[in-house]
């Protein structure tokens, strides 16, 4: 299924990790160059910078191209005739992905990324042209409506598996959310749904990524588990997920808790408060750092929608205490991982960051900035 | 062969010391597995969700508590704060030095944070300086420069040229008429001033690392500046040459230091303000489109050729 060699991502991944390790100094300059030729792979890759600007100007021409055919042969088509043709671009636009990698050999280039995501937007634009313009309203005909998220998902799946771009996975969960709203107009039935079908999801991605432990394909899976738990929690916390948020979010959620039966928003209010310590023990389990950082995400997103959800007024003071909590949650774990368990590290910086920041003691998100 | 069997390997052949294979091995299986910028960021939310409180508190509540009680309390804090950070430094360096501890850098962030915050209050409800903000900002500025040079901070001194920036841009706000000349002008004089300044430390070796930091926020100023010239009605013929050179040098520079960050600048300004001049007279979509198609298609391949000379991921 993947267009990639599995040697090849790996040996990538070696290349990647001994320079990583020659920066932190746990390779002599020697070692790290006579390493380095046995980690020789016949992919082609760039860095950020350039993989960023040419995934740009890819996107640029592509869709300039397919505007200016619609443009010069089809002025005055019909939408249907739109369709068929877009479904023809995104198939062109899909090999013309596969070619770049199979002939091109691009790996993580932005070209072949480009293509890729130019052929899902074709394809969901596509399928709505030629299938569903112009269909007058009926339950019936709006509920096919859902192939053209259903089409998105599976395709952006597809190119995840295919191609290896992380991005995709959130992609295909984004389209999801959007399929229960064609079956059914219950609001909480619309939330059940999405949550089942990112449960189901996590299900599937857990039981494959134990077979992934210590290869490359272990950071796929982990950061598609990273968005199941997210993509969860999002679904379940009424406050987050609600159609107008602003609208009561300073108000004290009574909107919300009146769209939904009680006892579905308590429910959802205790799962709220149950998944972050769900998330935060896996993602200490596994020592996963995406599902670690989403189960502190979620954490904290619980106590900034526990107010909304129990219909309490806000105070302007409120930032101040989850400021003081999570300064003070960070420097209990720093002293005792000081004095505690010898398997994880607060003072030790993953490997590569000190090559990445020029060794500076300031954290990388802030470096990066610059 | 995954990485583990790799190093096995490497240690079967003698590239690594057994030491050395049973390190990175366990390395490999996160053990330890570091916490360092998860706690950091944990820190830095901390700090921000705290000043965002207080700010929001003290413009709330003012009234209530009185300029006395506010002005006490964040003159407690801020002196607080520099006065963990005087007490911990370790001497001064020219060259970069770390951090003291682990909160340090958070403290200084804090400080620096409750500092604008005290200012904005002073002069909101005290009129100090009777609405001169640029005052502020210089005052700001300067501050800043010397804890980042003291403290060796790169977020204090991004915070320092920002205020510098914004001082430029308000007192050219005072002046009566021809503002959108001025601010170009003063944009590209703010750029030689702070990249010859920052030039010149870097030659004397004070801090060398925060020249990455100049270059970046003089980089972004400059290509601003000279894309408001381009997108001039009149009078922007000038502006096309000074952006193409603008561009060369960021392309060039990007290149000879392998910072590829200023190729990207170059490619994404250099593209977007060469566009706007050649297509602003063009009404025919159908030539428009066939613009994009063909510079999108050159912009792709000349990047190719740079990526596959230059470009390879360290």
């Amino acid at each position: 299924m993947r267009i990639y060699a599995s040697a090849s991502e790996e040996t990538l991944r070696a290349r990647k990790l001994l320079a990583d390790w020659a920066g932190d100094g746990l390779l002599t300059q020697a070692q790290y160059e006579h390493l380095k030729q046995e980690t020789v792979s016949e992919l082609r890759t760039t860095n950020i910078f350039l993989r960023l600007i040419l995934f740009l100007f890819t996107l640029i021409s592509v869709g300039a191209a397919a505007a200016l055919f619609f443009a010069v042969f089809l002025p005055h088509s019909s939408e249907q005739t739109n369709g068929i043709f877009l479904l023809i671009c995104a198939a062109l636009s899909y090999a013309a992905a596969e070619l770049s990698v199979s002939q091109g050999r691009l790996y993580r280039y932005g070209i072949e990324e480009a293509l890729a995501v130019g052929s899902v937007v074709f394809l969901c634009v596509g399928v709505q042209f030629a299938f569903f313009s112009g269909t007058p309203y009926s339950p019936k005909s709006y509920g096919f409506q859902s192939l053209i998220p259903a089409a998105g998902a599976v395709f952006s799946l597809w190119i995840w598996r295919r191609f290896g771009l992380w991005y995709a996975f959130p992609a295909a969960m984004v389209f999801a959310v959007f399929l229960p709203g064609y079956w059914t107009s219950s609001r909480s039935a619309q939330h059940v749904i999405v949550a089942l079908l990112y449960a189901i999801g996590l299900i599937g991605v857990t039981a494959v990524r134990s077979r992934h432990h210590f290869d490359f394909g272990g950071n796929d899976y982990s950061r598609a588990e990273a968005f199941l738990w997210l993509g969860i929690y999002l679904a379940i916390n009424l406050q987050l997920s609600s159609l107008d948020p602003r609208a009561h979010w300073w108000v004290g959620g009574t909107g919300a808790a009146s769209e939904f039966a009680r006892p579905f928003y308590w429910t959802t209010w205790m799962l709220t408060w149950l998944l972050p310590p769900v998330v935060l023990a896996r993602g200490v389990w596994l020592k996963d750092r995406f599902v670690l950082a989403v189960g502190v995400i979620v954490a904290v997103l619980s106590f900034v929608s526990n107010k909304p959800y129990l219909g309490w007024p806000r105070h302007t003071w409120d930032p101040m205490l989850l400021g003081i909590l999570l300064t003070g949650v960070a420097l209990f774990i720093r002293r005792w991982l000081a004095r505690g368990p010898a398997e994880f590290a607060a003072a030790l910086p993953p490997h590569g960051y000190r090559q990445r920041t020029n060794g500076g003691s300031t954290p990388a998100p802030l470096h990066w900035a610059w | 062969m995954i990485i583990l069997a790799r190093l096995e390997h490497w240690r079967e052949q003698g590239a690594i010391s057994p030491e050395q294979q049973s390190h990175l091995a366990s390395l490999c299986r996160g053990e330890p597995f570091s916490l360092f910028l998860e706690l950091n960021i944990l820190l830095y939310a901390g700090v921000l969700a705290f000043v965002a409180g207080l700010g929001w508190t003290v413009t709330t509540w003012s009234q209530q508590l009185g300029d006395v009680l506010v002005l006490a309390v964040l003159s407690t804090i801020l002196a607080a704060c520099f006065w963990y950070c005087f007490s911990r430094a370790p001497a001064w360096s020219l060259a970069q030095t770390p951090a003291p501890s682990a909160v340090f850098d958070y403290v200084l962030y804090l400080g620096s944070l409750i500092w604008c915050i005290e200012l904005a209050y002073l002069e909101n409800r005290l009129h100090v300086l009777s609405g001169q903000w640029d005052f502020y900002l210089l005052a700001t500025a300067v501050f800043f420069f010397f804890l980042a040079y003291r403290f060796d901070n790169r977020f204090v001194l991004s915070l320092a040229l920002s205020s510098l920036a914004g001082w430029c841009g308000l007192t050219i706000s005072h002046w009566p008429s021809h503002q959108h000349a001025a601010y170009r002008q003063y944009s590209l004089l703010y750029c030689l001033l702070v990249g010859l300044g920052g030039a010149l430390l870097q030659r004397r070796g004070v801090k060398a690392h925060f020249f990455g930091t100049y270059l970046n926020i003089v980089a972004n100023v400059l290509f601003w500046a000279v894309l408001s010239g381009v997108f001039k009605r009149e009078g922007y013929g000038v502006w096309l040459p000074a952006l193409l050179l603008v561009c060369g040098t960021s392309l060039a520079w990007g290149l000879t230091r392998r910072q590829f960050v200023f190729v990207a600048y170059s490619a994404v300004y250099g593209y977007v303000g060469v566009s706007a001049i050649l297509i602003r007279s063009i009404s025919d979509f159908t030539f428009v489109l066939t613009y994009f198609v063909f510079t999108a298609v050159a912009m792709v391949v000349g990047l190719v050729l740079i990526a596959r000379r230059f470009g390879r991921p360290a």
